[in-house]
């Protein structure tokens, strides 16, 4: 199993910059009174103000890192499936939309779902958290089958996921600080205190402080998936679901969410399993794909692989192509 | 013809299996309202919203009702000389019908619509999902606390539409019509009975019921985007006040 990466001991390791630029940054951080914690995850940001290095080497180090764990997935790992569907059928309106779908999501790793739109991916997705249940089949969360838990037992299972809606899924009557502090509020019993010092980490990880106050309806696509991102990560969840994180946004931005995801992911090892139509650009940024298309999985694997794929369908959706076994017009 | 009659009974089957959800949901509220944690503050909040929100729009339609009662009642008894009774008609006619009925109508327009349109929006945005996927159950969080808010708003707005509503019939026949203050406020004390008052308040507190309980139903089920909302919203309020019509016809029947 990977362990979480501590930001400043990355890039010391990879040479970006030295041991005592990063001492001297952990100490002005201390000296501003930022948590040990806060620290920890915010200390890139640290050294960029100091001038130690540059935002694009800070990028260029993470991503370095996540490439050379995604090279050797498979290689270097014994991985455990976290979430699993056996034969899964899910009728809706006449349509088998999941068609005795078989798959694995790798804990600790991050699994991409790609496939055409109405391809059933979010669908999928509910499956995993019991928003939907199965016709027919077993989906199981570790060992937990999700299908006769109700109450508390399936809030306990639900406790270990956080889910990034597509829309994002924000409290409309509620301001930003206030919809990143609501599942402290209502599912822990931290003080305002510790809630605060929570909700402006993660604020300060996805870079909005300063917006606390605003709505969502005053926020930008962007802005609007970081706050979604800032709430799904405040309670520390094992298992992060995005769907389609980067939908909507403009090519800047989109990288941005990526770099968070690569970010996060190396600095807490959630599993995480990101729907997504960014096609091949998420590839750099997943372990393991799972191909969906109508209703089945065509592909799983390790997302190096998944270009070498002879599958006509699967060649024709990563290359985009009008002409091949999907007719779209 | 065959096809005709395949569609009427595909229309019924429809309309039990609507019956059937709307009851299941009912029962589910009551058994959410006995498992706590009780949400005080979302029952206050609510309280406001249906109830303070609602003081003038009840206000306003009382006064009118209640000066309407006392010109028309005063232009039909004056036929018959039995002027006298105008107090205990307009009291009488306001606390056992009028008051229960135009509130829980203007509570359904003003509030009730609002709650739909609320909890529509709430889940084609995935709101309600993210709640779930959260671990808060969201019976307990959004419907309870606007169902318990009803049944305790709506009492109260009827008795404010009582004394409101008796006070416009006064106004027309004391200060317009010259007729006797105390005739028309003495018949009252004699002619109103508590049963009365009870009946009134019964038939309240089952159109607050009623009225949160569909709308809450037609917004948490809401489905297909603005036009779902829209269709929930409209539906929500035509059947929320031809219920409260219904059940009034009902209760006074048993109550008589």
């Amino acid at each position: 199993m990977l362990s979480p990466l501590p930001l400043g001991e990355l890039l010391v390791a990879n040479g970006c910059v030295t041991a005592r630029q990063l001492d001297l940054a952990l100490q002005r951080q201390r000296a501003s009174g930022t948590s040990s914690v806060v620290s920890a995850h915010l200390v890139g940001r640290t050294l960029v103000e100091m001038g130690y290095i540059d935002q694009s080497a800070l990028h260029e180090c993470l991503y370095r890192q996540f490439a050379t764990e995604r090279e050797n997935y498979l290689v270097d790992s014994v991985v455990q499936p976290v979430i699993q569907f056996e034969r899964v059928v899910k009728v809706l309106d006449g349509r088998r939309v999941l068609d005795a779908v078989d798959l694995t999501i790798p804990a600790n790793r991050v699994t991409a779902i790609i496939g055409m739109s109405g391809g059933g991916k979010s669908v999928l997705l509910k499956h995993m958290v019991g928003l939907m249940k199965p016709d027919q089949g077993t989906v199981r969360v570790g060992e937990q089958p999700l299908a006769g838990l109700f109450g508390r037992e399936l809030s306990r299972v639900r406790g270990r996921f956080s889910l990034l809606f597509q829309g994002g899924a924000l409290f409309d009557s509620l301001n930003v600080y206030d919809n990143v502090a609501f599942p402290l509020r209502e599912k822990t019993k931290c003080s305002e205190t510790e809630i605060r010092a929570r909700v402006m980490r993660c604020l300060e990880e996805v870079n909005l402080v300063g917006m606390e106050r605003k709505y969502p309806d005053e926020l930008s696509g962007g802005m609007m998936k970081r706050a979604a991102l800032a709430r799904a990560l405040v309670t520390d969840p094992e298992i992060l679901l995005l769907d389609e994180p980067t939908a909507g946004l403009d090519p800047i931005i989109e990288n941005a969410i990526h770099y968070l995801i690569c970010d996060t992911f190396l600095r807490t090892r959630y599993t995480m399993v990101i729907i997504s139509h960014a096609v091949p650009e998420i590839f750099k940024w997943c372990h393991h794909v799972i191909v969906l298309h109508r209703g089945k999985v065509l592909f799983s694997g390790p997302s190096r692989e998944v270009n070498a794929s002879s599958d006509p369908v699967i060649r024709q959706f990563i290359r985009g192509d009008l002409d091949g076994p999907i007719q779209v017009i | 013809m065959f096809e005709q009659v395949r569609q009427l009974g595909a229309a019924s089957m429809d309309a039990i299996r609507e019956m059937g959800r709307m009851s299941l949901f009912l029962m589910e509220i009551f058994v959410s309202m006995l498992v706590p944690p009780y949400r005080w503050t979302r029952f206050l909040q609510q309280v406001h919203f249906i109830g303070i929100r609602s003081l003038f729009v009840v206000a306003l339609t009382a006064v009118f009702a209640g000066m309407v009662l006392g010109l028309q009642g005063y232009y039909t008894l004056s036929r018959f000389g039995s002027e006298a009774l105008l107090g205990p008609a307009v009291a009488l006619s306001i606390i056992r019908e009028l008051g229960p009925v135009l509130s829980g109508l203007m509570v359904t327009g003003r509030a009730g619509s609002a709650l739909t349109a609320e909890l529509g929006i709430m889940r084609i945005r995935e709101q309600i999902d993210a709640l779930e996927v959260m671990g808060i159950a969201p019976m307990p969080f959004l419907v309870v606390p606007r169902i318990e808010a009803g049944l305790l708003v709506l009492p109260l707005l009827t008795l404010l539409f009582d004394v409101i509503g008796i006070w416009g019939g006064y106004l027309v026949a004391v200060r317009l019509l010259g007729m006797s203050g105390g005739t028309f406020l003495g018949g009252i004390e004699s002619a109103v009975e508590m049963h009365d008052i009870v009946t009134g308040l019964i038939k309240s507190v089952s159109f607050g019921l009623i009225v949160t309980w569909i709308c809450t139903y037609k917004g948490y089920y809401t489905r297909r985007g603005a036009e779902g909302v829209s269709h929930a919203t409209t539906s929500a309020v035509v059947l929320s006040s031809v219920l409260i019509l219904v059940c009034d016809y009902f209760i006074t029947s048993i109550m008589l």
